[in-house]
C-alpha cells in the first residue's frame, strides 16, 4: 500500500513526431493510501493511458510517478507491486482457477500455506470456491473476469489495484454485488482502488473521489457531491448527472444576476470581474422545482412533456428558446401547460469560457 | 432430401477414403510380391492371386555387398537430422516470432512486417537458387557430406515456417496476457515462458508438424549436399532404382518412410480431437 503521486505527467504516443499528439495533457495529483478513486470520462479521453502509466506498462513522455515519495518512473512493471484488471477477462488458459489466483503469489515466492489462505479467502469473496480445481478456460466470461479480479485482490500488500472498466462483461446483478464487495475489501484491507469507467453511476456509487477526464485533460477531481453540485466546467455538468445539467447561454446584468429570456436570475456568484458579459448559467434539474411561495428567481415556462420515470417525474419545458428540465417527485401535480419554476440562487453555477466562476 | 443428403455424404466419404487408402493398400500388397507377381498381370489378394514373400523387405536391411541397400543408417540419419533441425528451428523461430509480434523494430524503411516477410521469402525462392550458395557455404566450412551441415541447411529452410506460423499465432494471443503476467510479478522472460508459451502450445504443435514434414520429405538438398559419408533416407530410396524397377522394395521403403509421419499425424489428431488445438488453425 502506498501513496501514489503523479507529478506533472503528460504522455504522447508519438513524441518524436514534429507535431506530437498528446493522449494526456500535463496534470499532477496524489492518490492517498486506502482511498477509492474513479477515473471517469468518455472513450478515448486518456483514462487507460493514465492507468498504464501508473502500472508501468507505459512510460510517461514527461513527469514523475512517486510511490510514497519514491520515484518509480523508471521502475519496471513487475517491480512496482501493482495489480491491474483489464476490461476483458485475461486468464491463464492452461492453468486451473486455483493456479490462476495463486500466480501473483507464486511469482513473489509466497509460502504454500499463505498462498492457500489468500486464494481461499479471495475465492470465497468472489464466489469461485467451487471452481478452484476447474480449468480456468472452461468458465463463463463473467467468471473469468472474476478470476482476473481475484488475481488483482490476492496480494494484500499491493500499492494499488487498478481496474480498467472491469465489470463490463459482468451481468448487472452480480455487478452491483461486486461493487459492494470491492468497497468492503477497500474498507477491510485499506487497499487503494482505482476504477476506470465511463459509467457515471458506477463511478458515483463506488468511489469517494472521482477524476473526470476529457480529451486527455483532467477537468475536475472531487467527491461525487462536489462534482454533482459544483461542476468545474460545463463538460462536467453535462457529463455527470442524468439528465445533464441545464445550461443557458446568457449575459450578466449586474454583479450577481444574469438575464435569461428577460427574467432576472439572482446567483450567489460575484460577476463583477467578468472579461466579457457572455456567460453560461448552469442549474441541475434536481434543484428546479415548481414555485410555491417564493417571490424571486421565478421563470414562466411552457410545459412540453412530463415523463413518469418510476420514482420521479421529469418535466421538459420551454423557456423562450431554451429547453429546461426539472425533476420533481411523482406526487407533484403539474397544474397546466404554463407553470412557474423556481431556480434557487444558491444552486446556480455561472460559467465563463465554460469554466466555473 | 434428407436421405439424399446422407447418401451423398457417405458416398463422398467412401470415395475419399478409397482415394486415400488405395495407394497404401497397393504399396502394402506390392511390397510382398516378387518379379513374377508384379509383371504377370494385375493381382490383389495374397495367397490367392499371388504367393507373398519378404524379398522386397529384406533388400532394405541387407548390406550392399549382399545385393541390398541397407536403409537403416540413412533412416536414423534422416530421423536425427529432421528432429534436430525441427527442434532448433522451432526454438529459434518461436523466439523470433515472439519478438516480431511484441516489439517494434525499425531500421530505415524496414519494419516488423518486412522482417516477417523476409523470413517467408526464403521459402518463396525456388530451391535450385539456394543450392549453389549452400554448396559453396558448406564447402567453405568443411561441412559438406556431414550431418551437421545438413542440420544447418535444414534450419535455414525450416525456421521460416516456424516464424511464419508462430508470428500469426502470437499475434492472436492478446497482449494483455503478457501485461498481466508482468503486473503479477514475472519478468519479461518468465512472462514468455510461464504464460505466453503454454498458451501457444497448439501453435507450437502445428509449427513442429510442418517442420517435421518438410524436413523429412526433402530430397533435393539431401541429394546435392551429401555424397558417400552421409546419406538420408529419400536419397537412399532413389538409389534402389535400377534398370528393372524393383516395385516390391520401393513399395516397402515407401511404407517405411511414411511411417513416422503417420505416427506424428495420429498424435496430432488425438490432440486435435481433445479440443486442445481449437483456434490453432483458422
Amino acid at each position: 500500500m502506498a501513496k501514489i503521486g503523479l507529478s506533472n505527467i503528460s504522455h504522447s504516443y508519438n513524441p518524436n513526431d514534429p507535431n506530437p499528439v498528446y493522449a494526456l495533457n500535463p496534470f499532477s495529483m496524489t492518490w492517498e493510501n486506502g482511498n477509492r478513486y474513479a477515473i471517469l470520462g468518455p472513450s478515448g479521453c486518456g483514462k487507460t493511458t493514465m492507468l498504464n502509466i501508473v502500472s508501468g506498462l507505459v512510460r510517461p513522455s514527461v513527469g514523475r510517478i512517486l510511490f510514497d515519495d519514491k520515484d518509480v518512473t523508471d521502475l519496471k512493471t513487475e517491480d512496482r507491486n501493482i495489480a491491474q484488471v483489464f476490461q476483458f477477462p485475461v486468464i491463464y488458459n492452461t492453468m486451473t482457477v486455483y493456479e490462476n489466483l495463486a500466480f501473483p503469489l507464486k511469482c513473489r515466492d509466497f509460502s504454500k500455506s499463505k498462498t492457500d489462505e489468500r486464494v481461499n479467502s479471495v475465492a470465497e469473496t468472489l464466489n469461485l470456491k467451487s471452481f478452484l480445481n476447474s480449468p480456468a478456460r472452461k468458465l463463463t466470461a463473467d467468471q473469468k473476469q472474476l478470476i482476473s479480479l481475484g488475481r488483482g485482490l490476492v496480494r494484500e500488500d499491493v500499492a494499488a489495484v487498478l481496474m480498467d472498466e472491469p465489470l463490463t462483461v459482468i451481468d448487472p446483478d452480480l455487478k452491483f454485488r461486486l461493487r459492494r464487495n470491492l468497497k468492503e475489501i477497500n474498507e477491510q484491507y485499506k487497499t487503494t482502488l482505482v476504477y476506470v469507467t465511463h459509467d457515471q453511476n458506477e463511478a458515483m456509487t463506488f468511489a469517494d473521489n472521482i477524476i473526470v477526464m476529457s480529451e486527455g485533460e483532467v477537468v475536475q477531481t472531487g467527491s461525487p457531491k462536489e462534482l454533482f453540485e459544483r461542476p468545474n466546467t460545463t463538460f462536467v455538468g453535462y457529463f455527470i448527472g442524468s439528465p445533464a445539467m441545464n445550461l443557458f447561454e446568457s449575459e450578466a446584468s449586474s454583479n450577481d444576476s444574469v438575464k435569461i429570456n428577460n427574467t432576472l436570475i439572482k446567483t450567489h456568484t460575484n460577476l463583477s470581474n467578468l472579461k466579457t458579459k457572455k456567460i453560461k448559467l448552469g442549474i441541475r434539474s434536481e434543484f428546479i422545482k415548481i414555485a410555491q411561495n417564493q417571490n424571486e428567481n421565478l421563470v414562466d415556462v411552457n410545459v412540453e412533456k412530463v415523463e413518469d420515470l418510476g420514482n420521479y417525474k421529469l418535466i421538459t419545458a420551454k423557456l423562450g428558446d431554451f429547453t429546461i428540465k426539472s425533476k420533481v417527485t411523482r406526487e407533484t401535480e403539474i397544474p397546466s401547460s404554463k407553470v412557474k419554476l423556481h431556480i434557487p440562487a444558491d444552486r446556480c453555477c455561472v460559467y465563463e469560457d465554460n469554466k466555473l466562476i | 432430401m434428407n436421405k439424399l443428403y446422407i447418401f451423398l455424404k457417405y458416398f463422398f466419404i467412401v470415395v475419399w477414403t478409397v482415394f486415400v487408402v488405395a495407394p497404401f493398400l497397393w504399396a502394402l500388397t506390392t511390397s510382398f510380391k516378387d518379379f513374377q507377381s508384379v509383371n504377370g498381370g494385375v493381382t490383389y489378394i495374397p495367397w490367392v492371386d499371388f504367393e507373398p514373400n519378404l524379398e522386397g523387405w529384406k533388400v532394405l536391411i541387407k548390406s550392399p555387398a549382399k545385393g541390398g541397400v541397407d536403409i537403416i543408417e540413412p533412416y536414423f540419419n534422416s530421423l536425427f537430422v529432421t528432429c534436430t533441425a525441427s527442434l532448433i528451428s522451432i526454438i529459434l523461430g518461436t523466439l523470433s516470432a515472439y519478438a516480431l509480434s511484441r516489439y517494434t523494430f525499425k531500421a530505415g524503411f524496414v519494419k516488423n512486417n518486412d522482417i516477417t516477410f523476409f523470413f517467408i521469402s526464403q521459402r518463396i525462392m525456388p530451391p535450385i537458387v539456394l543450392s549453389i550458395p549452400f554448396f559453396l557455404f558448406l564447402s567453405s566450412i568443411n561441412l559438406l557430406d556431414s550431418l551437421t551441415g545438413l542440420i544447418v541447411v535444414y534450419i535455414v529452410l525450416l525456421m521460416p515456417i516456424a516464424v511464419w506460423i508462430m508470428v500469426d499465432f502470437f499475434n492472436k494471443v492478446p497482449r494483455e496476457i503478457d501485461e498481466t503476467a508482468l503486473i503479477d510479478g514475472c519478468n519479461p522472460y518468465q512472462a514468455f515462458l510461464k504464460v505466453v508459451l503454454p498458451n501457444s502450445i497448439p501453435g507450437l504443435i502445428v509449427a513442429g508438424m510442418f517442420c517435421i514434414i518438410f524436413g523429412w520429405i526433402d530430397f533435393f538438398f539431401a541429394f546435392i549436399l551429401t555424397f558417400t559419408e552421409v546419406q538420408l533416407l529419400p536419397v537412399k530410396i532413389v538409389a534402389l532404382n535400377s534398370s528393372v524397377t524393383p516395385w516390391w522394395s520401393l513399395s516397402a521403403s515407401a511404407l517405411v518412410s511414411v511411417a513416422p509421419l503417420i505416427i506424428v499425424a495420429f498424435i496430432v489428431e488425438r490432440y486435435l480431437s481433445k479440443g486442445n488445438l481449437s483456434g490453432a488453425i483458422k
